[in-house]
């Protein structure tokens, strides 16, 4: 199971581009890069911020792709 | 490829090690089989590079100040990465250490086996001075500093 995620779709939707998402979650531009890849799996922490700030619950978020 | 300024950073780490591999290695590689006393100008070389450390690194770091004037963030990813890469670092100088712990337990062995042969002109040669220690250790800081910051680049272009 690969841990997934709608980052990038969610973060277009809500017209946020990476750098002004990363500093308002407080993270690099290239972190939130490495995550819309699935290079780089965040910590709940930064997960939950995320969500919080896209006003997504969690799990519509970050998903596992059962395939 | 564009680079960040933390890559660039890694970088003139990498840079660093192999200039102070290239320019002060071959002075305690020829001194290795002296004790640190009688070394000659042991004291100029360690003043020396100290000196060129510190000029090296404020001027790298002052260039890069100046080119990216932007501040970057610190952050979990590159707390992970960092972790990861001296994680490694510190892995291979302890494997180094504890090979360098057997060299020294089957030299002084053999030299033992060699005492008992009666051949003494090999016997002497048999010989760990603390000049020989000092070589081996800035050679395992060189190796193990390059490797470590190679591996925290490659982690930086592929997480």
């Amino acid at each position: 199971m690969m841990l997934k995620n709608n980052l990038k779709e969610i973060r277009q939707k809500n017209g946020f581009t990476q750098e002004e998402l990363g500093t308002d979650v407080g993270v690099s531009r290239q972190t939130i890069i490495s995550i819309e890849r699935y290079r780089y799996k965040p910590t709940l922490e930064l997960a939950m911020k995320l969500a919080e700030k896209l006003n997504i619950k969690i799990e519509k978020l970050f998903y596992f792709d059962k395939e | 490829m564009t680079l960040s300024k933390k890559e660039i950073s890694i970088l003139v780490e990498v840079i660093y090690s192999i200039v102070f591999t290239l320019i002060f290695l071959p002075y305690f590689y020829e001194n290795q089989e002296k004790t640190l006393i009688l070394m000659d100008g042991v004291i100029e070389k360690i003043f020396q590079i100290i000196i060129s450390t510190v000029i090296y690194f404020s001027i790298a770091y002052s260039v890069l100040e100046v080119i990216y004037k932007k501040k970057e963030t610190v952050d979990e990813r590159d707390d992970m990465i960092n972790s990861k890469s001296y994680k490694l670092g510190y892995l291979l100088y302890e494997f180094s250490l504890f090979i360098f712990i057997g060299y020294v337990c089957s030299k002084f062995q053999n030299k033992e086996l060699l005492n008992l042969t009666g051949n003494q002109e090999l016997y002497n040669s048999f010989e760990l001075t603390d000049g020989g220690i000092v070589f081996f250790v800035l050679v395992l800081l060189a190796f193990t500093s390059i490797i470590k910051s190679l591996y925290q680049f490659y982690l930086y272009r592929t997480v």
